[in-house]
């Protein structure tokens, strides 16, 4: 059985502060129209990556590959983030 | 200098208008086929091909090896809910970089996470758009003079990715360029 590899503290308190001015930044600077016109499944995952960031989850949601989905966030003009 | 590419990096640099500057900055590119089979956007299918076709990117040939590294590394990480999952895809990328000692261009956060703490992936060296723009300036493949100039090469970045690069870590890139160009 392999152990977790725990992140210090001090990290995980930086990824929350970080996690929440990110999604602050897609939520604001997303085509919500463009979202709410979508079919329910792609504003669903769209909606997803705008409050997680992940595209990965936000891609099987849209029950499409990551390039697939990515092509769909770039139209509703969701950016990416690092 | 060689390195490995994740998807999103690839889908992401595949719309940056200066995105040759890469093959000028690596001499190969490794990628995993199942990396490969996330692409499906034409202009990240089409950069890739050329990619595979010029010879730079090569498919990185995977053992049993890789595999049991993988899992455990999995096993490590992938359960934590502090960090946006990490997939087979991304974490194969993690390990090529790690056993071949390439620098990883990836754009995924979880990654980024991991290799800011893991005991043996935090030797694995990670490039986002905004570290290969900055080496590709400390390689004369993008001349600037300023620092106004570096912020307007990452603006057109941003705009042509929708992409936007952390302020914290623009501030750093920043700082060493200021220093950099005091040379």
């Amino acid at each position: 059985m392999v152990e977790e590899v725990e992140p210090p503290p001090e990290l995980i308190q930086e990824w929350e502060r970080e996690d929440r001015e990110f999604r602050e930044i897609r939520r604001s600077k997303a085509d919500w129209e463009f979202i709410k016109a979508q079919p329910p499944h792609i504003r669903a995952a769209l909606i997803y990556f705008i409050e997680r960031g992940d595209i990965y989850r936000a891609a099987k949601i849209a029950g499409m590959t990551v390039g697939e989905f990515d092509e769909h966030r770039y139209r509703a003009r969701i950016p990416n983030i690092t | 200098m060689r390195g490995v590419a994740d998807a999103c990096f690839l889908i992401d640099w595949s719309r940056y208008r200066r995105k040759e500057i890469l093959e000028k900055l690596f001499d190969l590119l490794l990628i995993h086929e199942e990396t490969l089979l996330q692409l499906r956007s034409p202009p990240a299918i089409e950069y890739v091909s050329s990619l595979l076709a010029s010879g730079l990117l090569r498919l990185y040939p995977w053992s049993p090896d890789d595999e049991r590294q993988y899992s455990k590394l999995r096993d490590e990480v992938s359960l934590d809910p502090r960090i946006p999952s990490l997939e087979r895809p991304d974490l194969l990328c993690l390990v090529i970089a790690h056993r071949t000692g390439s620098v990883l261009l990836s754009e995924n956060l979880g990654v980024l996470r991991v290799t800011q703490f893991h005991p043996i992936y935090s030797r694995v060296k990670v490039w986002t758009s905004l570290e290969v723009l900055e080496n590709s300036i400390y390689n004369g493949l993008i001349s600037v003079s300023s620092v106004e100039e570096f912020l307007e090469i990452l603006r057109e970045y941003e705009e042509d990715a929708r992409h936007i690069f952390n302020k914290r870590r623009v501030d750093a890139a920043t700082r060493r360029l200021k220093e950099w160009l005091k040379r």
